[in-house]
């Protein structure tokens, strides 16, 4: 690295955490699909699916979403600045920090060390490591920010100043527990105000982690690997603006028909339906970048990853709101439909985001000129997409299956199903969504082949790129 | 004037913005008694009740079983009646869930005996061959740890003394350990021999789930006798408040005024001016009437008015009387 | 109206009036150069100079 260049070792760092978390926790997520085959894999007390789910979710948002944003950020911070991160040695830190807290959270998850909130699982002690690596990860965003060698700050630079500041807003709020021990606290709220200033975190942990940074992504490297300028900045602004503001009105469809007072519920689900707006800004933006020079879905290896991504970001962002309507959620919710609409975010969105966004970055970030293949990078992108489609539909196939049986009724209004009955029938669709997993988890297994031997290729020509100075 | 170019103006700018749906949707709840209404039916749990609680947290079971039932007709017809928001008072954190892999648990207690349970823990294929439930056989071979019971309790405000602590955790030893305890076959199959004299991880998750619902059974089966009971307890709190009173007239306008008439001389119903009361006229008398109506077209007001609202209608009516 | 009545009708109106102002704001013919410059700027890399 020369002296006043950008510093690339963090995002190196960061990439790597994220494709290691990611592995494990698909790894986890498997076995708990093959759980729901075959309970005779329970095995040991830490191996159970009530102890093992909370790993597979903390491991994939946390570990793999987290370090993969964190990768992304800290290269477009220093890009879109033009300014060298202001402290790498806390950067550094705050990279081997962040790894320490995820083994830690999934040990501890393993011994049954939970709160049971969901996405907010882990006990108090990590609770204060986790916001004391944010607090690092903000000085860091706002200290690079006050150095900027750039005047004007573009639209992924917003997104990314307001994940960090309203996740501590969100973290720090849900997390206020009272300690009986080391291990084990109790939330300071009780019952129904649990419940709703735990969706309230919930919803916005993936408005905030699964939609805002990667959206400063999206934004970023859709124009970048197409060298096309965003359609609208303008657009992208007043989204932004609408989604910050929508967003926090909207944990409650989480909780419709609970009870929750009615008035919260109604709420939530009027603000998710004004949400479909600002995301759909988003998704017309970005169809529009490409107007005339759709031939990149074929030429151009990377735009089809952004472009499908953004396309399930839209519908998925159509499909929420919808199904917390409550005519449909009286349906819908508690059934397989939910665990298929959030892996099309997660599977589709989130993770075709982050992988296209790490493929731009590393042959920029090891100085070669192109990825190791193009090739295995379709492939990756084909395997992933079908992997992602088959668990998905299965699952709202499986959804509409279960919701029905769940409230099937004889003539003489008794329940014509057992629990046990709706269960049983579901066994196939289980067997299904286990082999798109599969070929899911081969799909990542490519990627990672592929960012490992891009990072051994050759050294190429260097043209490591100096900032700017005005 | 372009924040573009601030960022920590605009960092400021995004905090604000987010904090207002927050304010609405989140803080604001939290300050209303509507949010987290609090029943004397309702009681916290017993010191073995709550640990069997933090097994059931630590053991995720959470990630599989809801513990809310909609007001939805099959749903009340699967698994009882619908959840009510006082249940919930005592529960930190809550347990709602998000996901029924298996059944909801909210109306569990009393549905199954204890010896139900320890046959469905040891080994839930046997009784359900298509259950995916994993075997938790295991916590029957693990002694209860008790050592913060006590405070567990305090932290979460229950009122428990340090001795009946220690009461609660003995009573139910006694009863799981006692030969006539009807579960007894059921817990010495999967509890082992050195254990059998001892509370286990498996005896607390039991008591736990047997609570589950308990008090709101209790409050049904007392059903409606509820309002009578607080009529011929209570006494008008509002007796001679000139204030409630005014309250009064303007909730006696809204919806008595229709058939009592503006001034309450009578149309449809009776003058109530003239101290003339068909169903008598002590507080008891006036609250009865009003809560659950008369025969002959005077409507039920509990659901509609509350116990409060109706006090200070009585308290109306009382000081036209007294003019 | 009560208190809580004007409050709700301030808070909508406030709503409304903010969201009309930053589109005006953002929008404006004479802005649009300077607003839609950083999309522009940020697909130079300075290694380009």
């Amino acid at each position: 690295m020369r002296e006043n260049g950008y510093d690339y070792s963090v995002v190196r760092g960061f990439a790597y955490s994220a494709m290691f978390w990611l592995i494990v926790g698909l790894l986890v997520g498997l076995w708990l699909a093959a759980e729901m085959v075959m309970p005779k894999l329970n095995i040991t007390p830490w191996l159970t699916f009530g102890r093992l789910r909370v790993v597979h979710t903390n491991g994939l948002a946390f570990g793999f979403g987290l370090a993969g944003i964190f990768a992304c950020t800290y290269y477009m911070l220093q890009r879109l600045t033009r300014t060298r991160i202001a402290f790498p040695g806390l950067a550094k830190f705050h990279l081997y920090l962040f790894n320490i807290a995820i083994a830690l959270a999934a040990l501890s998850l393993f011994a049954g060390m939970n709160t049971s909130k969901e996405y907010a699982e882990l006990e108090w002690p990590l609770d204060v490591v986790v916001v004391i690596m944010w607090v690092i990860f903000a000085i860091n965003v706002f200290a690079t920010l006050i150095k900027r060698k750039e005047k004007q700050m573009y639209i992924s630079l917003w997104y990314i100043i307001a994940m960090t500041v309203t996740v501590a807003v969100l973290y720090i709020v849900n997390n206020l527990e009272v300690p009986v021990n080391l291990f084990k606290s109790y939330s300071l709220y009780a019952g129904a105000n649990d419940a709703n200033v735990e969706w309230w975190y919930g919803h916005n942990a993936v408005g905030f982690v699964f939609t805002v940074p990667i959206l400063a992504m999206f934004y970023y490297f859709l124009p970048k690997s197409t060298n096309l300028p965003i359609y609208s900045h303008r657009l992208s602004i007043i989204s932004f603006w609408s989604l910050v503001f929508g967003y926090l009105w909207t944990g409650a469809h989480h909780l419709m028909l609970t009870p929750l007072p009615e008035w919260i519920q109604t709420v939530g689900i009027a603000f998710s339906i004004f949400l479909i707006a600002p995301s759909w800004g988003s998704v017309v933006n970005g169809y529009y970048t490409l107007r005339g020079r759709w031939d990149l879905m074929r030429s151009n290896y990377l735009t089809k990853f952004f472009i499908f991504g953004i396309t399930f970001y839209g519908l998925q962002t159509v499909q929420g709101p919808t199904q917390g309507l409550r005519t449909l959620t009286a349906f819908f919710h508690y059934t397989d439909w939910v665990i298929g609409h959030v892996h099309m975010g997660t599977m589709g969105w989130v993770t075709m985001i982050i992988s296209a966004s790490i493929y731009y970055m590393f042959p920029r970030i090891y100085n070669k000129k192109e990825i190791y293949s193009i090739k295995l990078a379709n492939l990756h992108f084909y395997l992933i997409l079908i992997g992602q489609l088959l668990y998905t539909v299965t699952l709202w196939i499986a959804g509409i299956q279960q919701g029905a049986m769940w409230k099937a009724t004889n003539p003489d209004g008794s329940l014509t199903y057992s629990f046990v009955e709706v269960v049983a029938a579901m066994h196939p669709y289980w067997i299904i969504r286990l082999v798109g997993g599969l070929i899911y988890f081969v799909g990542i297994l490519v990627f990672a082949y592929n960012l490992v031997m891009t990072a051994r290729k050759e050294p190429e020509t260097l043209t490591e790129p100096e900032p700017q100075t005005v | 004037m372009s924040i573009e170019n601030k960022p920590i103006t605009f960092a400021i700018l995004s905090v604000v913005v987010i904090l207002i749906g927050t304010f609405v949707t989140m803080f604001l709840p939290l300050m209303l008694p509507s949010t987290q209404p609090v029943s004397d039916y309702i009681k916290p749990y017993t010191a073995v009740e709550l640990e069997g609680r933090d097994i059931y947290i630590r053991e995720g079971c959470n990630n599989c079983h809801t513990q809310t039932v909609r007001p939805l007709r099959t749903e009340v017809a699967r698994y009882g009646e619908y959840s009510k928001p006082e249940e919930f008072a005592y529960d930190r954190p809550f347990l709602w869930g998000s996901r029924r892999i298996g059944p909801d648990l909210n109306r569990v207690g009393g549905k199954y005996p204890d010896s139900w349970h320890y046959v469905h823990f040891k080994n839930p294929q046997e009784m359900f061959p298509k259950s995916i439930m994993p075997s938790y056989a295991w916590l029957a071979k693990r002694k209860l740890d008790t050592t913060y019971s006590f405070k567990k309790v305090s932290v979460l405000g229950y009122g428990y003394t340090k001795q009946e602590v220690q009461k609660q955790i003995e009573a139910y030893k006694a009863k799981v350990t006692s030969p006539d305890y009807p579960a007894k076959q059921a817990r010495d199959a999967v509890t082992p021999p050195e254990l059998r004299g001892e509370l286990t991880e498996m005896d607390a998750l039991v008591a736990y789930l047997q609570k589950l619902g308990r008090d709101v059974k209790r409050l049904k089966q007392r059903g409606l006798t509820q309002v009578a009971e607080a009529a011929t307890t209570l006494k008008n709190p509002y007796d001679g408040n000139a204030e409630a009173a005014k309250e009064g007239e303007s909730i006696f306008q809204g919806n008595c005024a229709p058939c009592h008439g503006k001034d309450a001389t009578g149309g449809i119903g009776p003058n109530l001016r003239d101290r003339e009361w068909k169903y008598g006229s002590s507080d008891q008398d006036l609250f009865t009437t009003i809560s659950k109506g008369r025969p002959g077209g005077m409507p039920p007001w509990q659901n509609a008015l509350g116990t409060d609202k109706i006090w200070k209608v009585i308290t109306y009516i009382r000081s036209l009387q007294e003019k | 109206m009560g208190w809580n009545g004007w409050a709700y009708l301030i808070f909508g109106a406030t709503l409304v009036l903010t969201f009309i102002w930053i589109m005006f704001h953002y929008y404006r013919p004479k802005r649009k150069k300077k607003v839609e410059e950083p999309k522009y700027r940020m697909l130079k890399d300075d290694d380009e100079g």
